[in-house]
């Protein structure tokens, strides 16, 4: 099995939501040759689902580009995309998503029959795969029969069908006990050194140490070098924007600063304006997401900059 | 897509079987409701047949034999110009089984004895002599039988079929001598002519009513019972259209991860309307099965002849397809919709 290299250039997803416009994907790059596994590490909500919805061809992204060999995924539309869903992607979904009606068997051989092999040869193959993930036995059994880590291996067997170049799992160990997750990783690790380029999201660290590469979708959320220092903004001038990454806590010492957001079609809708003694920019730092608004300075500001760490201590805790 | 479609029928069976018998006892009705309009339409043509003339001379003010009280002298009969031509009596009456009992409505036919307006008998034989009658067999009348029609007796001697008006009215024969002395008293009254083959010009005041006009006629009274009818039948389609569109929803509800699993693997629209469109029409034509079978035991339990026509028992069907395929559409915009994204999302 072999497949060009994966390259994903400067990709954004840019979503409406509740009129403002939110960006889980945000220029991101990188790179993965054949036979690697690649993790996307980041928590929930971190946009690891809507990349392997990029890389699958289920979504197109805003801008940027998706290349997996010589395929453009990024510029494929209509048959040439369902094509490259059905030929040259393989997907594991979060949760499974078996199809309750079917067997096990069927579960598998379904996508194949969509690839228009006759039925008889998508259930020999499905058998095979079966065999190959340790099911040979409960192919005959619906989804509510097998436990959790069956039903993922009966997943994993699904996305491998039509033997794809590329398999996109989603948190393939979520909801999974340790016993059927290290099941679930030596298959993943099987594949891999068959050749195949996987990409799998999640959370779990347990996946960490078999990765060839790791995409972490948030960057590390380290402690900053100063965390405290003394900050002064002249009025109109931006603190943050939104869609920045979060590192400081902003407590006002002189000044006042408007709290802004921004909404979808580039308007701006005024939340709140702080003056001194009130603080801002906290949430981002303790959740490591994003800022969700804008802050400028309304007035000239006098600002103390805190780590979240250093922040939670001495203005929260009062240390 | 055939074994998804027919794996999802038995993995639901339980809804799609309750949905199947509540659409079979809707399509029954409405096969008996097909079958009461073809009665309606067809009995007034069975029963002229039945009477056997090409046409009736009446009074010019009569609307018809049936739908009017015509009276004319005895006498018309002989300046009726017409190869054939003979005095008959209609009228409503009330037919006592047992004395002291509520009687029957029937319609007098009083006819010349093996003349014309003489039926055709489905058992026993025509009347053929004075206290004699021939009944429609819906009667449920034996042969030998005395019956009181007005102040006479009568023997039963015969049955004839399919000779009912005015939906159900039955038809009772009697020789036009004792249909006279029981409607009017006197011989020397008739209501009508009954001719056959060529006729010469009317005497005035008088009109010629072929079979066709005089079974429309009779039809005129029940129009509104038929339009009654056929708003139920309207109605039940509307019922059955709600019933298989609602489940064919559900179904595209419950199966939209499904869907949006499967068009993430690259399974087309088309393919996955295809499974929508084939449970629904499964459905269908499985509730109209079953309420071929059911209808055989309802028919019975109404009061007026339930004639389904055999045109019903392709026409149903073919109609329920075609609703079914409407009513699925709701559902099968559902199928368009789900977004293959969707698959992505969390636990299911």
């Amino acid at each position: 099995m072999t497949v060009g290299p994966l390259i994903v250039d400067h990709l954004v997803v840019e979503f409406v939501h509740d009129g403002y416009a939110i960006r889980p994907l945000d220029g991101l790059s990188f790179e993965a040759k054949a036979g690697e596994l690649v993790v996307l590490l980041g928590p929930s909500g971190c946009g690891k689902t809507t990349l392997l919805s990029c890389l699958g061809g289920i979504l197109t992204p805003t801008s940027g580009t998706i290349e997996v060999g010589a395929t453009d995924v990024t510029a494929l539309k209509g048959k040439d995309l369902d094509r490259y869903r059905r030929e040259e992607i393989g997907f594991v979904f979060q949760a499974f998503n078996l199809i309750p009606s079917l067997t096990a068997r069927e579960n598998v051989a379904v996508p194949l029959t969509l690839t228009g092999t006759s039925r008889a040869d998508a259930f020999a193959r499905a058998d095979d795969l079966l065999e190959q993930v340790g099911l040979a036995e409960r192919g005959g059994h619906l989804p509510s029969k097998l436990s959790g880590g069956q039903m993922q291996r009966v997943a994993v067997a699904r996305g491998l069908g039509h033997d794809p170049k590329l398999l996109l799992a989603d948190e393939p160990t979520a909801n999974l006990d340790h016993i059927q997750a290290e099941a679930i990783i030596r298959l993943l690790q099987g594949l891999r050194d068959d050749g195949r380029m996987i990409v799998v999201s999640t959370h779990d660290a347990r996946l960490v140490p078999i990765a060839d590469r790791i995409v972490q979708m948030v960057p590390p959320h380290g402690e900053p070098e100063d965390p405290m220092k003394k900050v002064s903004y002249p009025a109109g001038e931006s603190i943050f924007e939104q869609g920045d990454a979060s590192d400081l806590v902003y407590v006002i010492d002189s000044g006042e600063v408007d709290v802004i957001r921004v909404l979808a079609d580039g308007s701006e809708e005024h939340l709140n304006r702080l003056g001194a003694g009130d603080y801002f920019g906290e949430l981002g730092p303790f959740l490591g997401f994003p800022r969700s608004a804008s802050v400028r300075a309304h007035t000239d500001v006098e600002l103390t900059a805190y780590s979240a760490r250093l922040f939670r201590e001495r203005v929260l805790h009062g240390d | 897509m055939i074994l998804l479609t027919l794996r999802d029928l038995v993995f639901r069976r339980t809804r799609f079987i309750v949905v199947s018998l509540l659409g079979a006892v809707v399509f029954a009705l409405l096969f008996v409701m097909t079958g009461l309009v073809e009665q309606f339409n067809l009995e007034p043509v069975d029963s002229v047949d039945a009477i056997g003339v090409e046409a009736w001379v009446l009074p010019e003010s009569a609307k018809g034999p049936f739908t009017s009280a015509p009276t004319m002298p005895t006498s018309t009969v002989d300046a009726v110009d017409a190869a054939q031509a003979s005095p008959v009596v209609t009228s409503r009456s009330s037919l006592v089984e047992e004395p002291g009992t509520r009687g029957e409505e029937v319609i007098v036919i009083g006819h010349v004895i093996d003349g014309l307006g003489s039926p055709d008998v489905s058992d026993g034989r025509a009347a053929a002599a004075p206290g004699e009658l021939t009944a429609d067999e819906s009667m449920g009348l034996e042969l030998g039988q005395v019956v009181t029609l007005g102040d006479e007796s009568f023997t039963v001697v015969g049955f004839t079929k399919d000779t009912t008006l005015l939906a159900g009215i039955p038809l009772v024969f009697m020789p036009v001598e004792e249909a006279q002395q029981i409607v009017f008293r006197t011989t020397d009254v008739i209501s009508a002519v009954l001719v056959d083959g060529d006729v010469g010009e009317l005497p005035p005041g008088f009109k010629l009513m072929t079979s066709e006009e005089v079974a429309d006629d009779v039809l005129e009274p029940l129009e509104g019972a038929i339009a009654s009818v056929d708003l139920v039948r309207v109605l039940l389609w509307i019922v059955a259209a709600i019933i298989i569109g609602a489940v064919v929803y559900l179904s595209a509800l419950e199966r939209q991860r499904d869907f949006a699993v499967l068009k993430a693997i690259g399974a087309s629209d088309r393919s996955l309307l295809a499974s929508l469109a084939i449970q629904a029409v499964l459905v269908a034509l499985v509730a109209v099965g079953v309420a071929a079978v059911i209808q055989l035991f309802l028919a019975p339990a109404f009061p007026l002849r339930v004639r389904v026509p055999a045109r019903a028992f392709w026409q149903l069907p073919l109609l329920a397809v075609v609703m079914s395929l409407i009513a699925g559409a709701v559902g099968m915009r559902k199928v368009m919709r789900a977004d293959p994204s969707q698959a992505f999302a969390g636990a299911a």
